[in-house]
């Protein structure tokens, strides 16, 4: 309750203290809540932007792809990363130093190589996801206690029975919270690549109505676009409690 | 061949960064049905080697281990079940779900196993405890969970990689009265590690000494005395300190090397 309270505080605080700041500037470039509210009613009406709907769907169709490919592939290269000590040795460095580059730089390539549609944002938001799953992945087999896997074999566990009986178990935590990243970054990516360039979804959207300085309208779509990434991270967040309960 | 375990002549070589390092030189030894053998000897003397090969764990170099006659090659729990020193629970399953693993694992009915784990809780007193996780068990408790899953597959041998050697004393002591107490109900082969020359006396039938690295057999002692074993008479005072005298040259040689 009283942490509820205090985020209903410095939420008022905010709002408050960016109204007054908005009308003492310029209202057209720093929208007060009183004209943001009313353009997201409009918008929610279906008046200022009747696509709305596909383009929130079309997003989120992106996103769902985007992050189920990195799921699987994060899953499997992790696991090919962490299980075999050559291909691990050999490999895991690398897939490190690329998670380290900001990956925007090889948005471009992407819209050459998958053009304008939703192809290049799966892409992207794929690229952003894979890396923080497949080295949770990795991260998590390592962390598996040896001793473990010993008891395991002594009471007759196979190989597969040992992934997964025991590693997967062991590892839910921090494979968890890698999935939480993939999520928010395949998000990211997809909201990214369209507001980069694309003629469809809310990216699309949000750089029109930036880019015809209707600012209200602007900021009414960014709150609907950020509306979906805190409700999948919540979903998220979630899931993770509930692992986190399983494991340690 | 009537021994039920047989290790002959067995030799095991570590690779380690500063060179190749012998952990066993030319052990042999034989186990019968229903012994209680206790292993003793200085730290890094190749015990639990010793024991890692005769759980399937680990390979000899040279010479072999039988067990029943056949020798082995990989764990089997259908004969062979073991207690590792750190209690090795797996941490998101309750007590009675660890002890249900090796069940778990040979394929038995959901039911038959829960059955069979939930008998064993009561003399491993712990029945109050089937629904909580390791984290929320006592060091003690956690270990007689982990003999539970090792008695739970009911195997005719069961070995003991120091199962103590973490708690203080007074639980190891009572621990062993228990254990004493399970042996001679069930009658099963142990094969038990100990640092311990309290334990090494008080619980088993026969005691091997093991020599400083390389590890080789240095002296067998049997004890057919009855139990329970009053430990300050003085037979046992007498065996106490024969015992010791074996161990302590080995025991000095061992920390000299360190």
């Amino acid at each position: 309750m009283r942490v509820l309270a205090l985020r209903a505080a410095i939420l008022t605080a905010f709002l408050l203290a960016w109204e007054g700041a908005a009308r003492a500037a310029n209202p057209l470039l720093y929208v007060p809540p009183s004209a943001a509210l009313p353009a997201l009613g409009r918008l929610l009406a279906l008046e200022s932007y009747p696509d709305l709907v596909p383009s929130l769907l079309l997003t989120l169709r992106e996103i769902v792809i985007a992050y189920g490919l990195a799921i699987a592939a994060g899953l499997g290269c992790g696991a090919a990363l962490g299980l075999n000590r050559v291909i691990g040795r050999a490999y895991a460095p690398i897939v490190g130093a690329l998670y380290a580059v900001p990956a925007v730089v090889w948005y471009p390539s992407l819209m050459l190589f998958f053009g304008l549609d939703a192809a290049s944002k799966i892409a992207f938001g794929f690229l952003l996801g894979f890396f923080p799953i497949t080295l949770a992945v990795l991260a998590g087999i390592r962390q598996v206690n040896p001793h473990m896997l010993a008891v395991a074999r002594a009471f007759g566990a196979r190989p597969l029975t040992i992934f997964v009986k025991v590693m997967v178990p062991a590892m839910m935590f921090t494979l968890v919270g890698g999935l939480r990243t993939g999520l928010a970054l395949s998000v990211i990516g997809v909201i990214v690549g369209e507001i980069l360039g694309s003629k469809s979804g809310m990216g699309s959207l949000i750089n029109h109505a930036y880019g015809l300085f209707r600012t209200a309208d602007y900021v009414a779509l960014v709150l609907v676009t950020l509306t979906l990434v805190v409700g999948s991270d919540a979903v998220a967040s979630l899931v993770e409690r509930r692992a986190q309960r399983w494991s340690e | 061949m009537s021994d039920l375990i047989a290790v002959e002549h067995v030799g095991k070589q570590y690779r380690t960064s500063s060179g190749p390092v012998e952990a066993l030189h030319d052990v042999s030894l034989a186990v019968g049905a229903g012994e209680f053998c206790t292993v003793i000897g200085p730290s890094g003397c190749g015990k639990s080697t010793l024991l890692g090969m005769l759980a399937g764990l680990v390979a000899a170099d040279s010479g072999r281990v039988l067990v029943d006659g056949r020798p082995v090659t990989a764990p089997d729990p259908r004969r062979v079940a073991t207690v590792f020193q750190d209690a090795g629970l797996f941490p998101w399953r309750t007590a009675l779900e660890n002890v249900e693993f090796g069940l778990e694992l040979q394929g038995v009915p959901r039911e038959r196993r829960r059955a069979v784990a939930t008998e064993l809780l009561g003399p491993l007193g712990l029945r109050e405890f089937a629904s909580k996780y390791p984290r929320e068990l006592s060091g003690g408790m956690r270990q007689r969970v982990a003999i539970g899953r090792a008695l739970a597959i009911d195997t005719q041998i069961v070995l003991m990689d120091e199962p103590f050697g973490a708690l203080d004393e007074q639980t190891r002591l009572l621990m062993g009265e228990w254990l004493l107490d399970i042996w001679r109900r069930t009658r099963k082969t142990v094969v038990f590690v100990t640092h311990s020359l309290h334990e090494a006396l008080a619980l088993s039938t026969r005691v091997v000494v093991m020599t400083a690295r390389p590890g080789r057999i240095k002296s067998v002692l049997e004890l057919p005395m009855p139990y329970p074993r009053t430990m300050e008479s003085p037979e046992m005072a007498g065996l106490r300190a024969r015992l010791w005298d074996e161990i302590r040259d080995e025991s000095r040689r061992a920390m000299g090397e360190r």
